[in-house]
Order: structure tokens, then sequence, then C-alpha cells
């Protein structure tokens, strides 16, 4: 029919509740549970992955002690956490997971457009991740060639998992694409063309601006890996040389001939760059709401936060080759990437400004959540800071390749969206459970987790001034200095407690699941749409008999002349006189 | 009620006869075979003129909202910058090659004039 | 799009300008139509990658290119005709994509005959497209000895492209005509009476694309 009625197929549609166990929680097309299984998955791949750091950080900071690693395994352990975090966790979690729960209910809709494509989007996550994990189960075990897997070292011999890892970590990748693409299609057009009533793009909560804008980014980039990917594998298997240059491999001269294994740094950093705002774009959106609904104000400048959202998903795709400083490209691109690369932070600059903003004289409640949204300030302010010397082609070059790099990246694209992800988590478990964790156990988590990852992480960054190579089994004596030497020891002390500590999340989650008080449906007294359901945790179909109906922006909170500190996006305005701001209409 | 995309018959049957043509001469460019800048920016014009042509009538661009057609044509606009750049790679990492293994690549070898003038076939 | 509704919207700048403000929908057509075009930007975007790819590898490559027109030439009456069998693929695609066009027309004066004829129609040169394709492979890797990592003319990247690209084209061609087959009987049945025939168009815009596709493989593969 014409889209006239599609608008308004509230009443057309008959929700039936699935009633088996099997359609409501396993074959399940409602995306709140899709978004648990999504999210239950990227977290447990998650921690396998953290898992393999705490191993190879044993081996890094005591090398003498313990010998259950061998320089092949540290590679593969590497490799996979690398992978694993990004792609099977990060990107997993918070557009699959949160993506998935947050878009139909901040948007007023019932489900996702097309919830069968959303369910098989799902099963095939599963599936890219089951053939991951099966790598570490084969001969030979999985790829061991770093997690950006240049070729030609990936698929040459000698390299860890040549012969069966690397086949199924492209594969992997090629089947994870296909399911980030059928969510993603859904994402998007849920977003575009089917929000409630009174819901224009800009009265939109900014969580869902950070995952609209890193789902296209994804669309748009993920096809830049799958070719990469193809052509990797082809070289691999039938021969052919994309990527794969003649040379000795193993004192013997290999089979390929004249291939370029620049045009897969190229090809990978498309995709890569891109891919770090993919990650980064939701985790901005998700502590927008956040800081707001917990410092009790509205975020300092709506519009801006849109459009850097907006100028930060377009200037993505041309700063890809600042990965590749060293790698032998065209030298007149340095100039080029790295104008573009200091130009994409001035819009990042800005959201940090507007959170700063957003604090400022608000009537700011330390809650767990909002404890790790102030987290991620520092942590993303300080990774940024650094990205701003490895931006420079001429800084970059000695800190290339050093832990500097490692402990930039890991603070702004690896704690920092962490932490969101802990405050999201925390700030929606009420809504998911109808129960309130324990607020005592999360802040120990917090402290842990915040005070841990900067012991971690800051001593990076001088072991990486210090000229420290990542990527090294073992450093032996007298190549590094001797701070460095206790330095990796603290390190390491350090991640494996930060590692332990993440138990408190899981046994105050599955603690309170039983024993939490119950939640009520707005304990945050937030504004958006999602607090507003009628059931919480929310029934399928989520609104019941009606749609609700949009009046304001999300962040009408201590408007003056209001009795209560928020006024829900629901509430009408009196007298035909919206109290707040009214943001989003065509009028301003 | 009227619903969709309908347009009269012979607005398609103008655009299939054109696309015809189009792929007529584009073809008689090979066949004459025409060489350097003329071919490529006959080849390119041609192919920009079909590939407009099916994009517009057949897939209805021209007859969508503006919102619909921007939001599907803007962001291609970004694989200019990886076509322009990859573009200036090649060559680059054709003269890198040049000056570092020789262009006596067996038999097919050029010599570096001829290839660094690269609109070639 | 609705005529009714269309006499309330608001055209060109101004009507962009109001559809990405107003509420519930940003564009003014069915869910699964905004869909396909996503998913259709988002092929574009492999599709240039693969292109890309091939252009730099061949402009950074010290060997000679093979001599195309020549491999790609086909013996008529003895004398060997340049591209011969690409022109008449070429001529089926666009064929196809005019009778695809025409089914959405029928698909819209609901007659559901017509439009499943046309549509059936346009399968099968779609599968006459991948079998002439297939004879094509065949013809390249048993006469002229052409094969994905190597051959006697050239750069072996010619043949990796080659294969790789309308291999990859080659399976979109034959998504389509499951596709176009399934929507096409589906049609038939009369299962869209009451939803209207927008899968039709939407069937059509995913077939039109993958002629868009071979457009731009036939200017940078066979005319290159």
């Amino acid at each position: 029919m014409a889209y006239v009625s599609i608008a308004d197929r509230d009443h057309e549609q008959e929700h039936h509740d699935p009633q088996s166990f099997i359609t409501k929680y396993i074959w399940s097309q409602d995306h709140k549970v899709i978004a648990i299984q999504y999210g239950g998955t990227a977290i447990f791949t998650g921690l396998v992955a953290m898992v393999l750091s705490s191993i190879f950080r044993l081996q890094l900071g005591f090398p003498d002690v313990f010998h259950f690693v061998d320089p092949t395994e540290y590679y593969q352990l590497v490799t996979m956490h690398g992978m694993i975090m990004i792609v099977y966790m990060l990107t997993a979690l918070l557009l699959g997971g949160f993506g998935n729960y947050l878009i139909p209910l901040q948007l007023g809709a019932r489900d996702m457009v097309f919830p069968f494509l959303n369910m098989l989007s799902y099963w095939f996550f599963l599936l890219s991740v089951i053939i991951l994990m099966s790598s570490f189960f084969i001969d030979g075990g999985p790829t061991g060639a770093g997690w950006t897997l240049y070729p030609p070292q990936s698929i040459s011999e000698g390299t860890p998992g040549v012969n069966g890892g690397i086949t199924l970590m492209l594969l992997s990748l090629a089947v994870f694409i296909i399911a980030f693409t059928m969510g993603g299609l859904n994402y998007v057009t849920t977003i575009l063309q089917a929000r409630c009533k009174g819901m224009t793009l800009m009265r939109m909560p900014l969580s869902i601006w950070g995952i609209f804008v890193a789902t296209i980014l994804g669309l748009l980039a993920f096809p830049a890996l799958l070719v990469a990917a193809i052509m990797t594998l082809l070289d691999q298997l039938v021969g052919t040389s994309f990527f794969m240059p003649e040379m000795l491999s193993m004192g013997e001269a290999n089979d390929y001939n004249g291939g370029s294994p620049i045009l897969f740094q190229h090809l990978f950093w498309f995709f890569g760059h891109p891919e770090v705002y993919i990650v980064a774009l939701p985790a901005f959106g998700i502590v927008s709401d956040v800081l707001a609904v917990h410092a009790r104000k509205n975020i300092f400048g709506y519009r801006m936060m849109v459009w850097a959202i907006v100028a930060i998903g377009g200037l993505s795709f041309v700063v890809w080759a600042h990965h590749m400083y060293v790698s032998g490209m065209n030298p007149y691109f340095g100039f080029f990437f790295a104008t573009t690369t200091l130009i994409i932070a001035v819009p990042t600059a800005l959201k940090v400004y507007n959170w700063v903003l957003t604090l400022w004289k608000g009537n700011i409640k330390l809650t767990v959540p909002m404890l790790f949204a102030i987290g991620f300030i520092f942590t993303f302010t300080h990774g940024g800071l650094t990205g701003l010397f490895l931006g420079n082609v001429t800084v970059d070059l000695p800190l290339s390749d050093t832990y500097f790099v490692i402990g930039h990246f890991h603070l702004v694209m690896g704690v920092s969206p962490i932490l969101v992800i802990f405050a999201a988590l925390y700030h929606w478990y009420p809504k998911l459970s109808g129960k309130m964790f324990n607020e005592r156990l999360g802040q120990i988590h917090f402290w842990c987790t915040l005070i841990g990852t900067y012991v971690v992480y800051l001593p990076m960054h001088y072991i990486g001034i210090l000229g420290v190579p990542r990527r090294y089994f073992a450093y032996g004596s007298d190549f590094i200095p001797e701070s460095a030497y206790t330095l990796n020891e603290i390190i390491t002390i350090a991640a494996i407690f930060t590692a332990v500590s993440q138990l408190l999340f899981f046994i105050n989650i599955f603690w309170s699941l039983k024993y939490g008080k119950p939640s009520g449906g707005n304990p945050w007294n937030a504004t958006s749409l999602e607090w507003q359901t009628p059931d919480t945790p929310a029934k399928h179909g989520n609104w019941g008999h009606d749609l609700p109906v949009v009046y304001r922006w999300p962040y009408d909170y201590s408007v003056p002349g209001e009795t209560a500190d928020f006024v829900p996006q629901t509430v009408a305005p009196r007298d035909g006189v919206v109290a707040g701001r009214n943001h989003g209409v065509s009028t301003d | 009620m009227a619903e969709g995309q309908e347009h009269p018959l012979s607005v398609y049957f103008w655009i299939w006869g054109l696309l015809f043509i189009i792929s007529a001469f584009s073809y008689a460019v090979d066949y004459f075979q025409f060489q350097g800048m003329l071919r490529w920016s006959l080849i390119l014009i041609f192919m920009f003129l079909k590939a407009g042509l099916i994009v517009a009538i057949f897939m209805h661009m021209v007859w969508e909202r503006m919102a619909l057609a921007m939001a599907i044509i803007g962001p291609p606009v970004v694989l200019l910058f990886l076509i322009g750049l990859m573009a200036i790679e090649g060559d680059y990492t054709e003269s890198t090659r040049l000056e570092y293994f020789g262009a006596d690549a067996g038999v097919y070898a050029e010599p570096h004039s001829l290839a660094a003038s690269e609109e070639h076939h | 799009m609705s005529s009714v509704a269309t006499q309330q919207l608001e055209t060109g700048a101004k009507g962009f300008v109001k559809d990405w403000e107003s509420d519930k929908q940003t564009f003014h057509v069915p869910w699964g139509k905004a869909m396909m075009w996503i998913f259709l930007l988002s092929d574009t975007f492999i599709f240039s990658c693969f292109l890309v790819g091939y252009m730099n590898v061949r402009m950074s490559t010290r060997v000679e290119w093979p001599p195309v027109s020549e491999i790609f030439s086909l013996s008529m009456g003895g004398a060997p005709i340049p591209l011969l069998l690409i022109a008449i693929m070429t001529f089926v695609l666009i064929t196809s994509s005019g009778t695809m066009a025409m089914a959405v027309n029928m698909g819209y004066r609901r007659d559901r005959a017509k439009t499943a004829a046309l549509m059936f129609i346009t399968a099968a040169f779609g599968a006459i497209f991948v079998g002439m394709q297939a004879f094509e492979w065949s013809k390249l890797i048993i006469e002229e000895g052409i094969r994905p990592w190597g051959n006697d003319f050239g750069a072996p990247q010619f043949g990796s492209f080659f294969f790789m690209i309308t291999g990859f084209h080659g399976i979109h061609v034959s998504i389509g005509v499951i596709y176009l087959a399934v929507v096409a009987l589906k049609v038939l049945r009369g299962d869209y009476e009451k939803k209207g025939y927008e899968i039709v168009e939407i069937t059509g815009l995913y077939w039109h694309f993958v002629d868009l596709v071979w457009v731009f493989i036939f200017a940078f593969f066979y005319l290159w």
C-alpha cells in the first residue's frame, strides 16, 4: 500500500505474543530479545578476548617466570584479542545490542521494520562467532598475523595459522559483514521510516543519532573489508596475486607475481578508520544521554552535537591513510591525511566541550552510570589528545609501532567505548530487567575499572616514547631500559586486576536479577520514550494498544516553571505552549 | 488509487532505444580502435550517460523526491576520494617498482616514459 | 508515490527540507523500497572497491596488460570480431532492463498476467546472460588458457580480476533471476492484490542495479 497507511500501521498490527519458549527466546523476532542475544554473545566473545589479553600480558610482564606461551601462541593471542574486541565485541554490542534495543524503544516503534531479517542477522552473527572460535581448535590454531591481517605476512609460510586460521578468520569476517548488513539495513530504515507521531529527526535522542550515523558508516565501510577479505582468500586458496608480490619466503621464491600489498592496506583502512567511528559514535550518543539524565540538565548544544556526529561520520572516510604513514605509500599523501585528521579533531573536541558544559551547573547525581560517563570524558580526552600527536606525520614516524600507539588506541577506542557500554548497561538495566542493581557494588566496579585501566595504559605512553616496539614476544636483556621492565610488570598486574574486577559487574547483574529491588518503569526520571513504556520490561510490541505521541525533544530536564524536574517527551504542551525547549519543530 | 511510480510506456521505449544506441557507440570506440584521451573521454561519457539513464529513468530517480535522491547520490562522493587517491597511488607504486626492480620484468616490460603516461589501453 | 499525497507535499528544495524535518518518516516510499535503496548504496561500495582495486593494480603493474580486445573477440565466419560476445551480452542485459521497467508499469496497472509474464521474460534474459557468461569463461579458460593465477599474455592480475569481478556480478545476476522468478510466481498467485505492487518495483530496482554495474564493468574491463 502507499506510504500513508504504513505510517499509521499501529492498529493494523495485531501483536500475538509468542508463547512457547523457543519462539519467545530462541527464534525470537522481538528486537528486545534479539538485542539481548546480540549483547550476550558479544559480551561472551569480549570475555574470551579479555582472557586472551591477560594470558599474553603475563608473558610480556614476566617473560622469565611463565612459560606457557610460546612465540607462535603469543601472536595468535594478540591477533585474536584485537579482532574479537573491535569487530565481534564492540561493533556487535554497540550496534547489534544497543542499536536493536534502543532504536524501536526510543523512536516509539513497535519493532524493527523487518523483524525476520533482524533475527537472521543475529544468527549469522552467531555463525561468524562460531567460525572464528573454531579456529582455536583446528590444527595450527588461529591466525597470528596481527589484527590488521596484512598480506603478504598473513598468508605466507611461517606465520601462525597460515593453513587454516587465516581462512577461518576471513570467512568469519565475511559472514559477520553479511550479518551486519542485514541488521544495519534494518536500523537505518527503522530510524528513517518508522518513527512515531511527533518524532522528528531533531527530536531523536543523541543515542539514536550516534547509532544511526555509525550504522551508515558500517554499511559503506564494511564493503571495503569484504572486498579485501575476498581478495586475500583468493590469494591464499586459488593462488591469485592481488596482494601477494613475488618474494622469498622461508628461503624459497613463492608462486606469486606482482601483487600490491599496499592496496590491501588502503582497502583495509578505508574500512578500518570508519570502523573506529562505528564504535565511537554510538558511544558518543549514549554518553550524551546518560550525562543529561543524571545531571538533570539538557544536553548542551544539541544541534551542534548532531552536526558534529554527522561531520565526524563524513570526514571519517577521508582520513584512512593516517594509519599508513610508515607503509611506503606515496609520501605526499601524508600531507593530505594529516590535514584531514586534524580537521576531524574539531567536531570531536566540540563534543567534549559540550559534555563538560552539560555538567556545568547541573544537578549532578553521581549514580553508577554517571560515574562511568564521567570516566569516559577523561579517558576519551586523554586518548584523543595523543591522537593529535599520532596524526602528524613527523611525530608519528618515530612513535609508529611502539606502545605509544597501543596506549593511544586502547584509551580512545578500547576503554572509552567500554566505559560507555558499562554506563549504558547500568543505565538501561532497570528497563531491561525491571530490577535495580546494587549501587555500592557498581561503584566499586567503576573505581576498579577506571583506576585499573589508567594504570595499564598511561605507562604505555611512556614506554612507547622510550621506543619499546609492539608485537614483540619478549625483549631480552639490554634492549629496553630497566624502567620499561618494571612498568611492564606493573601493567600486567594492573591488567589482571582490572580483568578480574569485571566479575563484580556480572555478580551484580545476576544477583540483582533475583534479589534486586523492583525499579519501577522510570527509575532515573528520564524523559525519553523507552522509559514511558506501559510495561517494564517492555512487552512484545512495546507500546500496548496505542503508539506514543511525541511533543518535545528528549532533554526537558529542570525546565523553569515546571513542578517536576523532567518533562517526558510524551507530555503535551499546556495551553498549546511547550514550556521547555521546543526543538525540531518547523517554526523555529 | 494510483500508487508508486507509474509513467507512460513510451518513456521506457525511448530510453531503451537510447541505451542501445549509446552501447553501440561505446562498442564502436573499441571497434575503430580510438586511442589516448579521445578513447578515454568517449568511454567515460558513454558510460556515465548510460548509468545516468538507467538510474534516472529505469530506477525512477528523477521522479523521486529530492530527500531520497540526495541520500542515495550523496554518500558515493567519498568514493571519489578513494578512486582519485588510488589512481595516484597506482602511479606511485609503479614508479617505485620501476626504480627498485627495473623495467625488465620479462618480455612484457615497457620503458618508464611510456608507462608514466598512464592513459594507454 | 500516491498522487493524492504528492499534491500535499512540497517539491524541490523546499520539499527536501520538509521531508527531513518531518516526523514519522523521511522518505515517502514504502519500507522495503527504502531498504532496497540503502542496500544498493552499500552494494555500490562493494563493486566500487573491486573496481578501484582493479584500477590500482592495473596502473601499478610493470607487466604489459593482456590485449583485451583480442582476447574477448569471437570468430564469426573466419574473421575475429572484437568484443562480439560482450556486445551481445550487453544487448541482452539492457533488453532485460527494458522488460523489467515494463513489468513495474504493468504491476501498478494491476495487470497480474502481464506483470508476471514480463518478469519471467526478464528472468529468462538474465539466465541467458549467465549462460553466455559461462560460455565466455569456458572459452577463456579452455581456448585462451587464462587462469585466475596467470596467463600467457601478460599480467596475471588480468585473469584474477576478470574472474573475480565478473563472477561477483554473475552471482548478482543469478540471485536476481531467482528473486524475479519467486516474485513473479507470487504475483501470478495474486499474493500482492491486497498489499500492492511495490514489490515489483523493488525487485526492479535490484535488477536495474545489476544492469548498472555491468555498464561500469563493460567500460572499465572490456574497453580500457
